[in-house]
């Protein structure tokens, strides 16, 4: 058996690994239910009360809702879309196009959007399902973007529909088009009706406005931040002095000079010393001078080296003396990060979020591969710390004792 | 307002009316932040102003994310918790120590401690960056933070029972495989997120980013989600707006402050008060400096042999060579080439940031030609940068795991009593 206090503090490290790691996978399923989701048909949400539909419908095939418009709102959907079909027949007219009966359900079903809709220009999904409900994406009231140009979303549309053929079921004004899904088409291409996925029309979606204005908003304001930051006022930061200083020299206690954090960190610099030190050493050792140049420069190291334990270990006792005046208290308020020997802590100035480039999707596996790997390396490095702490600190504990 | 004017600064008297202006905009920086007129209290050390002060404390001095078992924590309890983590930051005044825990004084001192926090570090803006809403899919290089044990180890192990090898080892095998499902979900991730950047690409209007983001092609798949999106980012650039109104306007929050501390009466508490502070929780550092002792104490007697050996060889050799000048400048340019490699070697550990691995999140990118800008990470130098870590770890994790092997034999050896378990972590 391990001795009693070495395991307890052994199984509560692994313990806590565990749970990093459970906690780190939970949040891993829930991002990669969002990606399954949006990389599936999008539904469309069905999650509002029952509203009657908009326009003049006669589709009985359309049982979903939509965002409740006023009655306003249904007048003016109304215009919009008949202005609309009557430009596509003067279209349809010049261009002679095959896909005649999918272009006004189409400009039909996008352009029904009250002024507030997002610029989405895919149709929804058609009558496929038995009256899946059609584009309740642009009349969803809650959003409150503009309406695109109509001639923007026209010609988006008019190629929407020349390369996808997709077809809307369910809610076309003029019941004829909408009617005819079941029908063959004209042209040779097939008719199937498509859900909107994200692979084929994800590129055709725009952003709302009001939520461009608020992003882009939101990233000066950080730049504004962040410059800020690294040109701090002379006159803030001399006053910001002075009160720290006031503050010491008005505490009325003993000072103390090293704060159980600075301690801390002090300690892992000290230990992150050590493990380089030693394999700066192993190198030197294992490495066969080839000259008499060469192995002077290998003794001038390795006597270099120990100039350099030797100062560590000055500033140990340095630290060990500070930690006796005033006996550490524990910090029970979330652990400081560990000093991995392969990287530092502390908190970057540049608070903007920058971007991280990358080309292919091999490439990000690999990046998110290797990040996973170093940070399963540390966890193991720490358990063999932990472990290695407690033997030691158990065989000094064991000499005192016996 | 009744604010005592230093004499000395006649300038800060024409600055009188920033300092509603400052504290407001703290006030608003701050989550949850408490009202400008309880700072006001503060100053006069007025009781009802404590309690508020006690939560914002915590608030700011608590690690985030603030679960529900810090945040359901009991008023005293978070008064105890605040007091630890101010003294471990060196917080100079033993006033603090001495408050009552039930909020029924001590404003004055706690507004102290927060102005002490606030004129250390970027206070403000950490916090907000903490719970900054990430709009794209953010990736941080360096985990060392997000795989920390979270929080202090829980109270579930049971001192009583001895432990057995067996489960030791099962819980290493838990681990592993643990480790193994991340990995291959977190392979599953990549493949999709790459999927959605791909189709999304050219619908973004900032063409620096060129495609959405899983959170922005949210907004646009589930709407009502994006009001509720819109709406925390709006409540941040409100926030953001305050701090920057409050980097404008500190100045003459820090004079104020400085009146405040003249207030306060010079208490000189016996150092015999530790009656307040927590009970002996099993110390985080001192183990730790006795650990560091250890090795370096092991490694100087190995690197003494070592030079000694070496130098003694050196003499035998180079003895005869003579001291002609061509020698000792010889040797001088040796000695600069040494030092100027271990002082680089020295930075490594002294310089607390790495700025080539910052533990800031970044935006993840799709870009067909992988071009960055000159603050942009890209993805092959960072895949060269974790390569060489992963080597530099896996050979210090094998230097540990050897050092385990020897402990653990001499202890068998010292203790006959012991049972030797072989090191985990392999």
């Amino acid at each position: 058996m391990l001795p009693r206090d070495c395991s307890r503090r052994l199984m509560a490290e692994l313990q806590g690994a565990l749970d990093a790691c459970a906690e780190r996978q939970l949040q891993l399923e829930q991002s990669l239910r969002v990606c399954r989701r949006l990389l599936q048909a999008w539904e469309p949400t069905e999650t509002r009360a029952s509203e009657p539909p908009p326009g003049p419908e006669t589709n009985e095939e359309d049982p979903s809702p939509a965002c409740a418009p006023s009655p306003q709102d249904l007048k003016e959907l109304e215009f919009l879309t008949q202005a609309l079909e009557k430009a596509v027949r003067v279209r349809r007219s010049i261009t002679m196009a095959g896909e005649t009966d999918k272009a006004p359900s189409l400009k039909s079903r996008s352009t029904v959007a009250p002024p507030g809709a997002i610029a989405f220009a895919p149709p929804q999904t058609p009558g496929q399902a038995g009256g899946h409900a059609s584009d309740t994406r642009p009349t969803k009231g809650s959003c409150q973007t503009t309406v695109p140009p109509k001639g923007h979303s026209e010609r988006q549309l008019l190629s929407l529909g020349d390369k996808t053929r997709v077809r809307t079921g369910a809610r076309a004004p003029r019941p004829g088009p909408g009617l005819r899904d079941q029908q063959m088409a004209p042209s040779a291409a097939p008719k199937a009706p498509k859900a909107f996925t994200l692979k084929e029309k994800g590129h055709l979606l725009r952003l709302p406005a009001a939520f461009r204005k608020m992003a882009s908003q939101n990233a000066s304001l950080w730049a504004q931040l962040s410059s800020m930051q690294t040109s701090d006022s002379t006159d803030a930061t001399a006053a910001k002095t002075q009160f720290l200083q006031n503050m010491q020299t008005a505490s009325g206690g003993p000072q103390p000079r090293l704060s159980a954090q600075e301690v801390e960190a002090e300690t892992g610099r000290l230990w992150k010393a050590c493990t380089l030190l030693r394999l700066r050493m192993r190198e030197e050792l294992s490495a066969a001078p080839m000259d008499w140049m060469q192995e002077y420069r290998c003794l001038l190291t390795l006597e270099g080296l120990q100039a350099m334990v030797g100062q560590c270990l000055h500033r140990l006792q340095e630290l060990r003396a500070a930690v006796a005046e005033q006996p550490p208290r524990p910090c029970p308020m979330g652990r400081p990060p560990r000093a991995s020997p392969s990287c530092g802590g502390g908190a970057d100035p540049a608070w903007s979020p920058q971007l991280l480039v990358y080309s292919s999707a091999q490439e990000l596996q690999t990046l998110a591969a290797l990040r996973l790997r170093v940070a399963m390396l540390d966890q193991q490095i720490h358990l063999e710390k932990v472990l290695l702490e407690e033997e030691v600190g158990g065989l000094e504990r064991r000499r005192t004792q016996g | 307002m009744g604010r005592r004017r230093r004499p000395v600064d006649p300038a800060a008297g024409a600055r009188a009316g920033a300092l509603p202006e400052a504290i407001a905009a703290l006030s608003q920086s701050l989550p949850s932040g408490p009202s400008p007129e309880i700072f006001r209290r503060a100053k006069f050390d007025r009781p009802e102003a404590t309690p508020a002060l006690w939560q914002l404390l915590f608030r700011v001095l608590a690690p985030l994310p603030l679960d529900n078992r810090l945040a359901s924590l009991a008023p005293e309890v978070q008064a105890r918790l605040v007091k630890s983590a101010l003294r471990s930051q060196g917080y100079p005044r033993l006033a603090l120590a001495q408050l009552p825990e039930d909020g029924s004084q001590g404003s004055r001192e706690l507004l102290l401690a927060l102005s002490w926090l606030l004129a250390r570090g970027p206070v403000l803006e950490q916090m907000l960056a903490q719970t900054r809403v990430p709009l794209g899919d953010e990736m941080t290089v360096c985990q060392c933070e997000a795989l920390a044990s979270p929080g202090p180890p829980a109270p579930q192990v049971r001192a009583e029972d001895p432990v057995d090898v067996r489960h030791v080892q099962w819980l290493m095998g838990k681990l592993r495989f643990r480790w193994r499902q991340l990995v291959s979900s977190q392979q599953e991730q990549c493949t999709l997120l790459s999927k959605i950047h791909l189709y999304t690409s050219g619908c973004h209007g900032d063409h620096s980013l060129g495609h959405l983001s899983v959170a922005e092609a949210e907004m646009l798949r589930d709407p009502e989600g994006g009001q509720q999106l819109l709406r925390t980012l709006e409540c941040e650039n409100r926030r953001l707006e305050a701090v920057l109104a409050w980097r404008r306007t500190e100045l003459v929050f820090w004079r104020w402050m400085d009146t405040v501390l003249d207030t306060c009466v010079l208490g000189v508490p016996a150092a015999a008060s530790q009656g307040t502070f927590l009970p002996q929780i099993p110390e985080c550092s001192g183990g730790v400096l006795e650990l560091v002792a250890w090795e370096l104490r092991a490694l100087q007697e190995e690197l003494q042999e070592a030079a000694e050996h070496r130098r003694a060889a050196w003499e035998a050799k180079a003895g005869g060579c003579g001291r002609g000048p061509e020698w000792s400048a010889v040797r001088r340019a040796s000695r600069e080439a040494v030092e100027k490699e271990l002082g680089a070697l020295r930075r490594c550990w002294e310089q607390d940031r790495d700025p080539a691995q910052p533990h800031v999140p970044h935006r993840l990118v799709r870009r067909e030609d992988g071009a960055a800008g000159d603050r942009d990470l890209r993805a092959a130098e960072v895949i060269r940068t974790l390569r060489s870590q992963e080597a530099c770890l896996e050979a210090v994790l094998h230097q540990l795991q050897g050092q385990c092997r020897q402990e653990l034999a001499r202890l068998a050896g010292a203790l006959p009593g012991l049972i030797w378990i072989p090191p985990p972590g392999r």
